[in-house]
Order: C-alpha cells, then structure tokens, then sequence
C-alpha cells in the first residue's frame, strides 16, 4: 500500500502539489490524471524519492520514504517521463547495470535481466547501443529497468508515449498482466489509456485533487442523461425551436456551424426514445437530418470538466455535485477565483 | 556500488575519451622529459624527475577538467539521474563510486608514465626517494583535482561549463601562491600567512623535492574529502531546488 498525506511541493515560490492525499491500495491499476503541467510527474518524482516534498509524507509499504530511502527505494520500480538509459551502453549491459545498483544478487541478475527483456521484447536489439535505438525501444528499455528485481510498486509516467499503435496494445496487455503481481500507478493524459487499465483514478489539476475514484462512479456522476448530436440541414433558429418544443429535451448544448444551412446540435435528452419523437418533429417540418449519433457521458467530459476550472479550493463533493447540476453561473465562477487568486 | 564504479569506468575504456586524455598527458609529459634531457648538452642543468613533475603540475589544470566534466553534468542532462537516484543507492555512495572510477583512470595513466622512469633506470641513474616521492605527491595532487571537478560538474548541465569551472577552481588552487607574494600582502604578513596555508604548489614541491611530510600528506587528504563531501552536498542540495 502507498499512502500518500498531504503532499505539497514548492518550486520556489511557485506551488506544483498542493496538500495531495490519497492511497494505493495492493494489486491494483490506478490512473494518474491530469493536463500538462498539472503535478503529475512532481508527484511521481517525490513518491519514488527522486525529489524531497516541501511537506507531507509518503509511505511505501509502512516505510516513508524520506526516512527509510533505501529500503523503500528497492520495492519501487520506476519509468520516468524519460527513460533513464545511457546512451553510450548496449541494451544488456544497461540492464545488468540496472540491476546491479538495484541491489539484486549477481548470481540472480541475467535471469532477472532476461525475463525483463523477455517480457518486453526487446531480446532482439539486446547486443545493440541504445544511441542508435529509436523512441519506442528506449522506452521500452526503460520499462525493463523498472521491472528489475519484481519490484512490489511500479511507478510509470506515460509508458507509452513514442510508441507505435501495436506496441501501445502489447504495452497495455503488459501492464494489465503485471496486476497480478505488482500495485501499478499508471500516469498519462491519454484518457483512453487509462480507460482501458486502471479501475481506479485520481484525477489532479494545478497540483490539486479534483477526483479520487473508480471510472464508473465518475462516469455516473455526469448524470444519465443522454447527449444526441445531430446534424441537420435547415435555418439554425428554426430548428432549435423545433427541437425544445418536444417533451422530454433538456436543452441544447452546443449548436456548431458546418456548412451553409447545415449545423450540428448538442441536445441533452432523458431517454433514447425521445429521439424518435424528434426526428419525427424533424421530418414534418421538412428539415434534413444528415447525421444522428448518441453520446453518454464518459471519462473525457469528467475530464475536461474537472480539469478546466480554475483552482479553487473545494471539497470533492462540491465539484460532483457541480458537475451534476449543468452550472449556467460556470464562467462567472472562473473570473470570481482567478480575482481571488491575484 | 560496485556495478555503479563498473560502469563509470566503462564508460571510460569503451570510448575514445579515457585514451585521448591519456594520450595527451604522455605527449606532454614526454615533451617536459625531452625537453629536460635536451638541457642536460648544456652541462649546466642536471635532469631530474622534480622538474618533470613541476611542469606537469600545470597540465593538470586542463586535463583532469577533461576527466571530470561529464561524471555528474551528463547524468543530468540525459536524465540518467534518475535512476541513480531512485535506486536504493545514496549520494554518498553515488559520488564516492564516480570519485574512485575517475581516480582509478587517473591511476592507470600514471602507471603508464613510469616508461620514462624505467627506461632512465636502464640508461643511467634515479634518485629513489625523491622519484617515489614524486609520484606520490602526483597522485595526491590528481585527487584533489579530481574531487574539485566532481564537484564542479555537480554544479552545472553542461559538461563545458563544468570543465571551464573546474579550471578555473584549479588555476585559484595553484596560484594562490603568487597571490600571496604579490604586493598587496607585504604589510600584512598574517594575511599572507594564512593564505600561504591553502597554498599547494609548495606543499607539490616539497614533495617531488623527495620531502615527504605527514602535514602536507594531510593537507592533500583532507582537502579531497572537503570536496567530496562538497559534492555529496551539492547534489544533494540540487535534490532540494530542482524544477
């Protein structure tokens, strides 16, 4: 388990965590959130003890990390943003290297070395210098590294950044298999990444927490409202007008300009029949629907939501519960707390 | 730590960079010898190694800067850092790994200097003492070197600056003598005292002089260990105020 307590990081004057807490629990996935710039590789850096916190502690395992480096250091396997190889060696060597100041016994070290480089298919390139290895391999390279020793924690900062499509599948798979064994923390801004890994994610945003908890529950927190998009042919206001008219729309949410005469509508609905209803209206009125596709809300809208405001400081609760209700008074609240903050 | 002082010393040998250097202090280490013989046809200079080792004392002022440059400025360019960091390793034993693996190079190229004492062996005569002497004072000096370089490549990204840094450290170090005995200190003989005490290049000479003495022994340890244990706070401090 790592637990982390109120975690606060200064460069400088400038605040890159501020007062982080969450936990980790044993043999699970969980994503690390957050635009760029929002403390995600601060917050890495000081969990695997690369960089001192202000404040706070971080505990591996029981052990703190300030207190204890070393023995917390060996149950942590880390992959930086990037990848720490030395240009100038072979990919074994490197890796022996690795895990000789790991710490790991010589007579277990090219067993150790093999299955991390079995594991990450990189036995191919294993006699070749890393200088001449593209972005993808090195990363991968580096990956190995972080497995050496069967760390219990592994630490990775967008694994798979500079890999190619299948690659990215093969990484995944990896990481989902290394669940059995290992407690992951997975960061990236690749939503999709996440979404397909980690059951469980924080999301953070200017060094703060703005969500702890499983997709689901986040995903179910954007309300069940269904979001219709339409693209339609025919005069804007006429069909807006139309389309409110019926029962059961919540409104419209976005209205986008396509083409001369043609625009393409947000509309929030209760339920998928009202569609129907819709379309029908549509027709009688001689409007021509091009498109109809339906949305549910997922990650990406929790995303964008809680990452686009301005830091405030606020409960989680207060945040669900602003994403619930559709805050017309959003941008104001912006302004107010950026006044606040100068 | 052992694998970490492996390594180090690899990334010596298994590039141009350990031969060139070494390749270097031989050519001027042999010019300073010719040169020495060339003297003797004069009859008034007799050769010796002290003089030998007195020029040399100057090289050092660009090679060892040329050892010492990349040992921490590169690990923190490429990012290699990191890892050295997060590994169950600490600074102590990071920086002492790169201060014995840069040592041992510095070792190796004055072992590939005794050619020239050897082939004087062969051909005529050496002062014993003042020879061992000599070389002992050499290394001491190398280390002290060394650990001002460490600690200048701790100070910076860029492995030139660490290089242009630790020559000027060592240049200060050197001449800290003409310091003393320029005009400035005649009416303070105290100042110029306690100056004189950091001064190195006596200390050098007394030692190729075949003068060995437990003080200036002292001296050239204790002022390694400084800048060791400079290092280990530099790095760590960079810890603290990275970002």
């Amino acid at each position: 388990m790592i637990q982390i307590k109120n975690l606060t990081k200064f460069y400088g004057r400038n605040a890159a965590v501020k007062n982080l807490s969450f936990t980790v629990n044993d043999n699970e996935i969980l994503g690390f959130l957050g635009p760029n710039g929002a403390g995600k590789s601060t917050t890495m850096n000081i969990i695997t003890g690369f960089l001192p916190s202000t404040s706070g502690t971080v505990t591996i395992n029981g052990l703190d990390i300030a207190e204890n480096p070393s023995e917390a250091k060996k149950m942590i396997g880390y992959l930086p943003e990037i990848p720490p190889v030395y240009l100038d060696m072979k990919v074994k060597e490197y890796l022996k290297f690795a895990a000789g100041i790991k710490g790991i016994k010589r007579s277990e070290r090219s067993q150790q070395v093999e299955s991390a480089m079995e594991k990450l298919k990189i036995k191919d390139v294993e006699k070749r210098l890393i200088r001449n290895l593209s972005k993808g391999y090195r990363q991968r390279v580096g990956f190995a590294q972080a497995l050496l020793g069967d760390p219990k924690y592994l630490i990775l900062d967008e694994p798979t950044v500079g890999l190619d499509p299948n690659q990215v599948i093969e990484v995944r798979n990896l990481i989902k298999s290394l669940k059995k064994d290992h407690t992951i923390i997975l960061s990236s801004h690749i939503l999709a990444e996440i979404q397909a890994v980690c059951e469980r994610v924080v999301i953070i945003s200017h060094g703060e927490i703005r969500a702890v908890d499983s997709i689901k529950n986040l995903e179910d927190s954007m309300g069940n409202s269904i979001v219709l998009v339409m693209k339609i042919e025919g005069d804007k206001d006429a069909v807006a007008e139309c389309i409110k008219k019926v029962s059961g729309v919540l409104g419209i949410n976005d209205i986008i300009f396509e083409e001369t005469g043609i625009h393409t509508y947000k509309i929030e609905i209760e339920k998928e029949d009202i569609r129907k209803t819709i379309m029908a209206e549509l027709i009688k009125k001689d409007f021509v629907i091009d498109e109809v596709k339906s949305e549910k809300p997922n990650l990406e809208e929790v995303f964008v939501k809680l990452t686009a405001q301005a830091p405030k400081k606020k409960g989680l609760k207060d945040l669900l519960n602003e994403m619930d209700s559709n805050n017309p008074y959003y941008n104001d609240d912006l302004d107010s707390s950026e006044k606040e903050d100068e | 730590m052992f694998s970490l002082y492996k390594k180090e010393l690899r990334s010596y040998y298994c590039s141009p960079f350990a031969y060139v250097i070494a390749a270097l202090f031989l050519l001027v280490f042999s010019l300073s010898f010719i040169n020495g013989i060339s003297n003797l046809s004069g009859n008034q200079f007799k050769f010796s190694f002290p003089n030998v080792f007195y020029n040399n004392f100057f090289y050092f002022i660009f090679l060892i800067p040329a050892l010492t440059m990349r040992t921490f400025a590169d690990e923190r360019k490429g990012g290699t850092e990191v890892l050295l960091m997060t590994s169950p390793l600490n600074v102590f034993q990071i920086v002492i790994a790169k201060f014995l693996a840069v040592s041992t190079v510095f070792l190796m190229m004055l072992v590939l200097t005794l050619f020239y004492p050897l082939i004087t062996v062969l051909t005529g005569e050496v002062v014993w003492s003042s020879l061992i002497c000599g070389y002992l004072g050499f290394f001491l000096w190398g280390l002290v070197c060394i650990a001002v370089g460490i600690l200048m490549s701790s100070f910076t990204e860029s492995p030139i600056i660490a290089a242009i840094l630790g020559e000027g450290a060592m240049i200060i170090l050197i001449f800290i003598d003409n310091f003393k005995d320029s005009g400035l200190f005649t009416n303070l003989p105290k100042v110029a005292q306690i100056i004189g005490s950091f001064s190195t290049q006596e200390r050098f000479v007394s030692f190729s002089q075949g003068l060995f003495s437990i003080a200036d022994l002292i001296f050239f340890i204790t002022a390694t260990i400084l800048f060791v244990g400079f290092t280990i706070i530099s790095v760590e401090k960079r810890r603290w105020s990275r970002g």
